[in-house]
């Protein structure tokens, strides 16, 4: 017989019993295995998200935000501190920050990020070479930044692992790189040079109508997610052959 | 000293704290931040709304979560392009250090609907009690245990994936 609801057992592991009740759940707890464990479960959640989250505590705090709180004085000597905004008149979420900012996304598109990120989990399985983690941001590892570092497009490599695209340098003025990872299954992303290696915006899954038999052409194969992140950066001309070649000698920089 | 410098100062000490929380309730670093912009300027805004005798913390803990509902919202409507390059952003800034089942919790709570959301900030994270975050919330305690069942037992799914 058991008497302890989910809503109880929550209640308890998150210590809003009262003393009679939690008594209750401490006596059938200790004759109940299935119920222990469910115990344990709940608490796993709370334990678990309290180490994703609480090293936030100990991050630096970013000095944008710091410099809104300084008095107006020191604010006045910061030419650098963010303006605050009215909050009437419609100032937030309006013009300047849509225009400067980006924001949190939407349901769908925060679906597509997580879909985009259990790509990255797949990839970051133990002995997979080709992504490795950083500051939580994803970057090319092993073979797949050899490519990336190495191969010209203009120079295609028939039976390499990696087939790379396009090159360009984007609106933030890194050097960006679409690429196909030939091996089934076939996935696509683009990478963008930086400080710390190639960093990877995206990557995504290149289902077989977008792969399109041999993927020879690694540019057109690209799924949606990758072709809008090309998008979202691309100013002017993608490189020729010779502007790629010129990139790859200056070390894509 | 005006209640203005009485939050500006107040808000020093909470920023580790509401950082934390905009992160649960946002996912992602730079949308984090850019909400914590947005509720130290409202707060700021609103210092004179204050009441010396409530605790700075739950008002502007109030603010956060009234301003990240608000930009939902505005998103929503606005149909706003996927910024492609914060997928590799996620919430977890220590991803390297963090075994794969974490990323996958933070996954998991990004992908909740934002009623189960954030009661978890609010309650998992945050530590607010079910009477606390029902009066942020503005909702019964019993509809806060309801969503927090709901949200663990996702979230709880995720984990035990991988156990």
């Amino acid at each position: 017989m058991n008497l302890i609801d989910d809503d109880t057992l929550q209640a308890y592991v998150d210590g809003e019993l009262d003393a009679p009740s939690a008594a209750r759940v401490d006596a059938a707890l200790a004759h109940d295995a299935v119920l222990a464990r469910r115990v344990q479960q709940a608490r796993d959640v709370r334990a678990q998200l309290r180490a994703v989250f609480d090293p936030v505590l100990d991050e630096p705090v970013p000095a944008r935000l710091s410099a809104l709180l300084q008095p107006q004085s020191a604010q006045a000597a910061t030419p650098a501190a963010p303006r605050v905004l009215p909050v009437d008149g419609g100032g937030i979420g309006t013009t300047r920050r849509r225009a400067t900012r980006r924001w949190f996304v939407p349901g769908a598109a925060l679906a597509a990020s997580v879909a985009l990120l259990a790509v990255a989990l797949w990839w970051w399985q133990p002995g997979g070479d080709l992504v490795r983690m950083q500051g939580g941001q994803s970057f090319a590892a092993g073979a797949l930044t050899h490519a990336l570092d190495e191969t010209l497009a203009s120079e295609p490599k028939v039976n390499a692992p990696v087939a790379i695209g396009l090159s360009f340098r984007s609106t933030d003025g890194r050097i960006c790189r679409t690429f196909v990872l030939r091996s089934p299954p076939a996935r696509a992303g683009l990478a963008c040079h930086e400080s710390a290696g190639w960093a990877l915006p995206v990557l995504s899954a290149v289902t077989p109508s977008e792969g399109g038999g041999e993927l020879r052409q690694a540019a057109s194969a690209l799924p949606p997610a990758v072709q809008a992140a090309v998008d979202a950066r691309l100013r002017g001309n993608v490189f020729d052959a010779q502007q790629e070649r010129a990139a790859r000698d200056a070390g894509w920089r | 000293m005006n209640s203005s410098d009485a939050v500006r100062e107040g808000l020093i000490p909470l920023l580790p704290r509401l950082r934390r929380l905009a992160r649960a309730l946002a996912g992602q670093v730079a949308d984090a931040d850019d909400l914590v912009q947005i509720v130290l300027e409202r707060a700021l805004a609103r210092a004179a709304q204050w009441r010396p005798d409530a605790a700075l913390d739950k008002w502007v803990f109030a603010i956060a979560r009234n301003a990240w509902r608000d930009e939902l919202r505005a998103r929503g409507r606005s149909q706003h392009l996927f910024a492609p390059e914060e997928a590799g952003e996620m919430t977890a800034d220590r991803a390297s250090a963090q075994p794969a089942q974490q990323l996958e919790l933070a996954m998991a709570l990004a992908a909740l609907p934002p009623d189960h959301r954030e009661v978890v900030a609010l309650v998992l994270v945050e530590g607010m009690s079910y009477g606390e975050a029902a009066e942020l919330l503005e909702v019964p305690v019993g509809t806060v245990t309801s969503r927090l069942a709901r949200a663990r037992a996702t979230l709880q799914a995720h984990l035990g994936k991988d156990a």
